[in-house]
C-alpha cells in the first residue's frame, strides 16, 4: 500500500535534490567532470545514494557542508512542479496539493541555510514536515475505550458505498479479539438488504445485534443498541448507518436525530482510498453538519496511492484512525502517521 | 473552491473574448485553468496533460473562423476535444441481449442492475435478472428485494458459493426472457482470482455488452482499474453513478479514455428511478466547473448566421453536407427537432420517423465527422467513396460504419427537404422553416 506515491515522492525527492545541488554547483568551485552517476540519473532510493561510494553527489554534499546555501524560487520551480503532479496523480486533492507545495516552497526558497546535513535531508525534511503537519497524530481506539465510561458508543457514518457496514463488522471482529464486549446496531433500515448483511457479518463474527424492521426509524433501532448495552454492561456500542449524501438535507438531518437520541461519544467517518477530490468537499460537509471525531479510509488495498488520507485529514483536522486493506475481518490496521509518512518518504533520510 | 476554479476559468476565456488575434500568454493562461478544473474533477493528470496539449495546438494552429473571436475559438475546441473523449455510441438497442455488470467494490453495480431492468421494462422488454455475487452478504436480499419492487425475475441462491455455477443456472432459468443483467461481486485490479472469475463469466454469458460501473468520486485509480477490467473482459460501455453528489466523474472520463468505449448511462440517486441516459454537454459543463457551458457555447454558435444558411440554393434543391452541419449546429442550440417542428405554422405535414432520431450526442459526432471532410467533400457528398470514408473515419476517431450513417442521414433528410418543396408547403412556410432550422429562436 501507498507503495506507488512512496515510488513517486522519491523520485520527485531525487529531482529536488538535484536541482538544490544544480543551485549549488553554480556556485561552488568547478564540479568534477563525470556526471553521469548524479542523483538525477539514479532512480533508486536514497539508500542506494548514501551507500554507494562517493559519487558525484557526494562530493557536491562534501562540498557544500558549513556552506551557506540560497535556493532561489527559479531553482525549485520545475521540481516543485514534478512534486505537485506527482500529489496530484497520488489523489492528493488540487487545494491540498496547493498548500503542501506552498508549505514546501516556504520551507526551501529564499531562505540562507547552513547545510550541515546533506542536501537529501534538506529536501526530506521539508516534505515530511509538510505531510505530517497534514496528517496530525492517528487516533488510538484501544486507549479511548480504556480511558472512558462504559458503554464506548461509536457512530459511523459517510455517502454511499464507501464501507461503513464492514467497517464495523471489522473493527468489532478487532475489538472483540482484544477481548471487548461489543453490540452492533442496525441503524441502515433503509437500503435494500442492508439489514441481512450487518446480520450475516455480526452472526460470523460473534457479535448481538440489535435490529428493527425495513423503513423503521434508524434512531429507535441505535437507541435500543444503547440501552442494550447498558443494561448488559457491553463495553462498545457500534453503530451502523445508512450512506448518504451530504446534499441530501433530509437525510442529514436524519443523521443529525440519530445523533442527539444515541449521543455517540465518537463520530467516525468513513471513506475510501480510491476517492478523487470530492473526498475533501463531503469530509468537509459530514464534519460541519454531524460532526466527525475520526476518519477511516477503507479499500486502501485498491492499489491506492494514499492522497485521500492526506486530503481529508488535511481539510478536517481529525485523525485517521483505521486503514481498510480488503474485505476480510482482518484486513484493518491503525493508522500510524508517523509509519505512513517513512513509507512514503524512507525512515533513514 | 470550485467557485474560485470556474471563475478563474471564465476570467481567463473572458480575457479572450475581445480578441480576434490569437494571444499566446492568454491561451496559455487559459489551458493551465482548464487544467486545474479537469484535475480537480478528477480526471486521469496524464489524460488531461496530453488533452491539453492538443487544446493548446489546435487553438494556436488553427485558423480564427471568420467572425468568432478568440474565446469562441478555444471554447469550442476544449469542447470538441472532450466530446471526443466521452462519445463513442453507446446505442441502447431494444433487442435480446445479456449485460454482464462489473466494478469495483461498492461502485453501484446491484443497485444499477436494477434501475436497468427497471429501464428495460419500461421499454417493454421481458427482463431478468441473475445475481452472480456468491460473496458479499445479504447480496441476493438486496436485488432480488429491489426486483421484487418491480415484478422483475431474479435468479440467486445465498448458499451457494459457485458463481460460474450460479450463472449457468440462471441463464438456463431465465432463457426465455429477453434481456438478462448478470450482477456480479465488487472486484478490483489486483484480486487476480476475482478477474479470473469475471472472465469466466464473460464466457458463460457471451455477453452483449460489459458495462464497468464507476463511482463519481473514483479519483487516478479510474484508468488503471478500467484498464484492467478491459483486458479481462473487454468493457463496451461505462455508467457512472452517484452524480447526485458532489463528485465530478472525472473518473469515468478516465475509464472511457482508456477502454475506448462510451458513457451509457448515469446513476443519480438510490432509487430504482435514478438512471439516466448520458448527454456530454450537461457532463463536460460539469467537468469543467462551469455551470454555463452551453450557454457559451451557444453565443459562440450564433457566429453562425441565419443568413448564412442559403435558403433559395435549398430550395433549388441543392441541399449540401455543409447545409446539414450548420443545421446540426442550429438544431443543437434549440433542442429536439420534434419540438422545433411542433412551433413551425406546418401544419400536418408528416415527417420520415427518423428524422427525429437524432439524439444531441449523435448530432455532436455527426458535426465532428463532418470537421474531418473536406470542403469539396462538404460541397457534394457523391465524392465520398470508401477510401474517403476510411480517411474521415480515421480522422473523426470514429468508424466508416458511422460515417456512411451520417450519409445516410443526409440523404434522408435531402429527401424530406425535397418532400417538403413537393408537398407544396408554400414559399413563405418553406423559409421559415429554414430560417428555424438554421438557427433563429
Ligand atoms: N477491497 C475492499 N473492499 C472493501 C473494503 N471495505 C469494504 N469493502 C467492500 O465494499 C463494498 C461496500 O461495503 P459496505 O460496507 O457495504 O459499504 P457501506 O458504506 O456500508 O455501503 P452503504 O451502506 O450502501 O452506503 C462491499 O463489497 C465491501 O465488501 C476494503 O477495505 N477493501
Ligand atoms: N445517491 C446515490 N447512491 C447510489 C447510486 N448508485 C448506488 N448508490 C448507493 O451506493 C451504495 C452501493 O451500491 P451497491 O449497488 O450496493 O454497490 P455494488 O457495486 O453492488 O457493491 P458491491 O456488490 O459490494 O461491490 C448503496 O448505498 C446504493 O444505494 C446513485 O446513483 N446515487
Ligand atoms: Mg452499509
Ligand atoms: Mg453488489
Amino acid at each position: 500500500m501507498f507503495g506507488g506515491l512512496r515510488e513517486k515522492l522519491q523520485a520527485a525527492r531525487n529531482r529536488l535534490g538535484s536541482s538544490i545541488q544544480e543551485a549549488i554547483v553554480t556556485q561552488a568551485p568547478p564540479a568534477p567532470e563525470t556526471h553521469k552517476g548524479g542523483p538525477s540519473a539514479s532512480s533508486a532510493s536514497q539508500k542506494s545514494i548514501s551507500s554507494a561510494a562517493p559519487t558525484f553527489a557526494d562530493k557536491v554534499k562534501i562540498l557544500i557542508i558549513d556552506r551557506e546555501l540560497v535556493v532561489s524560487e527559479k531553482d525549485l520551480s520545475e521540481a516543485l512542479s514534478e512534486l505537485e503532479m506527482t500529489l496530484l496523480e497520488s489523489d492528493v486533492a488540487l487545494t491540498v496539493t496547493d498548500a503542501i507545495i506552498a508549505h514546501v516552497r516556504t520551507n526551501l526558497v529564499g531562505k540562507h541555510r547552513k547545510i550541515g546535513a546533506s542536501v537529501d535531508a534538506l529536501v526530506v525534511g521539508a516534505l515530511k514536515s509538510a505531510l505530517l503537519e497534514v496528517l496530525g497524530n492517528g487516533f488510538d481506539l484501544i486507549n479511548y475505550i480504556k480511558t472512558h465510561n462504559r458503554p464506548v458508543k461509536i457512530l459511523f457514518t459517510g455517502v454511499n458505498g464507501t464501507g461503513k457496514t464492514t467497517t464495523v463488522a471489522k473493527i468489532g471482529s478487532y475489538l472483540k479479539k482484544q477481548g471487548y464486549t461489543v453490540v452492533i446496531g442496525a441503524g441502515d433500515t433503509y437500503r435494500a438488504g442492508a439489514i441481512e448483511q450487518i446480520g450475516v457479518h455480526a452472526g460470523r463474527i460473534g457479535i448481538k445485534i440489535i435490529q428493527h424492521q425495513e423503513g423503521a426509524d434508524p434512531s429507535a433501532v441505535l437507541f435500543d443498541a444503547v440501552q442494550y448495552a447498558v443494561s448488559h454492561k457491553i463495553d462498545v456500542v457500534l453503530a451502523d448507518t445508512a450512506g448518504r449524501f451530504h446534499t441530501k438535507s433530509n437525510l442529514m438531518s436524519q443523521l443529525e436525530k440519530i445523533r442527539r437520541v444515541m449521543k455517540p461519544d465518537l463520530v467516525v467517518y468513513v471513506d475510501e482510498a480510491v476517492a478523487g477530490n470530492d473526498a475533501v468537499v463531503r469530509a468537509a460537509e459530514f464534519d460541519r453538519t454531524v460532526g466527525a471525531d475520526a476518519v477511516v479510509l477503507t479499500k486502501a488495498d485498491m492499489d491506492s496511492r494514499g492522497g485521500a488520507a492526506i486530503s481529508i485529514a488535511h481539510t478536517i483536522g481529525k485523525p485517521l484512525m483505521f486503514l481498510g486493506t480488503g474485505q476480510g475481518y482482518e484486513d484493518i490496521i491503525p493508522f500510524d502517521p508517523v509509519q505512513v509518512v517513512e513509507e512514503l518518504l524512507g525512515s533513514d533520510a | 473552491m470550485l467557485d474560485t476554479l470556474s471563475t478563474s476559468l471564465k476570467d481567463a476565456l473572458k480575457k479572450l473574448a475581445g480578441k480576434t488575434v490569437i494571444d499566446r500568454a492568454a491561451v496559455d493562461e487559459l489551458v493551465k485553468d482548464l487544467q486545474r478544473a479537469l484535475i480537480s474533477s478528477d480526471v486521469n493528470v496524464k489524460l488531461v496533460m496530453e488533452l491539453s496539449k492538443s487544446i493548446r495546438t489546435r487553438s494556436l494552429d488553427e485558423q480564427l473562423p471568420k467572425g468568432t473571436n478568440v474565446r469562441e475559438h478555444v471554447l469550442r475546441i476544449v469542447y470538441q476535444e472532450l466530446v471526443r473523449l466521452v462519445w463513442v455510441s453507446t446505442d441502447v438497442k431494444l433487442e435480446p441481449q445479456t449485460i454482464l455488470m462489473a466494478g469495483l467494490q461498492g461502485s453501484g453495480k446491484t443497485t444499477t442492475t436494477a434501475k436497468l431492468a427497471r429501464y428495460f421494462q419500461k421499454k417493454g422488454m421481458k427482463v431478468g435478472v441473475i445475481c452472480a455475487d456468491t460473496f458479499r452478504p445479504g447480496a441476493y436480499d438486496q436485488i432480488s428485494t429491489l426486483c421484487a419492487k418491480i415484478n422483475v425475475p431474479c435468479f440467486g441462491n445465498p448458499l451457494e458459493k459457485n458463481a460460474l455455477k450460479l450463472t449457468r443456472e440462471g441463464l438456463e432459468t431465465l432463457k426465455d426472457l429477453e434481456l438478462v443483467i448478470v450482477d456480479t461481486q465488487g472486484r478490483h485490479a489486483l484480486e487476480a482470482d476475482l478477474i479470473r472469475e469475471i472472465i469466466e463469466i464473460n464466457v458463460i454469458t457471451k455477453a452483449t455488452h460489459r458495462w464497468l460501473v464507476i463511482d463519481a468520486a473514483l479519483g487516478q485509480q479510474a484508468s488503471e482499474q478500467a484498464r484492467r477490467f478491459h483486458e479481462a473482459i473487454d468493457i463496451d460501455g461505462v455508467i457512472i453513478t452517484k452524480m447526485d453528489g458532489t463528485a465530478k466523474g472525472g473518473g469515468a472520463l478516465s475509464a472511457v479514455a482508456e477502454t475506448k468505449s462510451g458513457i451509457v448511462f448515469i446513476g443519480s440517486g438510490e432509487t430504482i428511478e435514478d438512471l439516466e441516459r448520458f448527454e456530454p454537454d450537461g457532463f463536460i459543463s460539469r467537468l469543467l466547473g462551469m455551470g454555463d457551458l452551453k450557454a457559451l457555447l451557444e453565443r459562440a454558435n450564433e457566429a453562425i448566421k441565419a443568413d448564412e444558411v442559403d435558403v433559395n440554393a435549398m430550395m433549388k434543391g441543392k441541399f449540401t453536407l455543409r447545409d446539414m452541419y450548420k443545421q446540426l449546429e442550429a438544431l443543437n442550440k434549440m433542442g429536439p427537432l420534434k419540438q422545433i417542428m411542433g412551433m413551425l405554422p406546418m401544419g400536418n405535414m408528416e415527417l420520415p420517423d427518423g428524422v427525429y432520431d437524432v439524439t444531441s450526442t449523435k448530432m455532436v459526432r455527426y458535426r465532428i465527422i463532418m470537421d474531418s471532410m473536406t470542403s469539396g467533400e462538404l460541397d457534394d457528398p457523391a465524392l465520398i467513396n470508401s477510401s474517403r470514408m476510411q480517411r474521415i473515419a480515421r480522422g473523426a476517431g470514429s468508424t466508416p460504419d458511422e460515417v456512411r450513417e451520417l450519409i445516410k442521414y443526409y440523404k434522408m433528410m435531402q429527401r424530406t427537404l425535397k418532400g417538403l418543396r413537393g408537398a407544396g408547403g408554400g414559399k413563405f412556410n418553406m423559409q421559415r422553416l429554414m430560417k428555424r432550422f438554421s438557427g433563429m429562436q
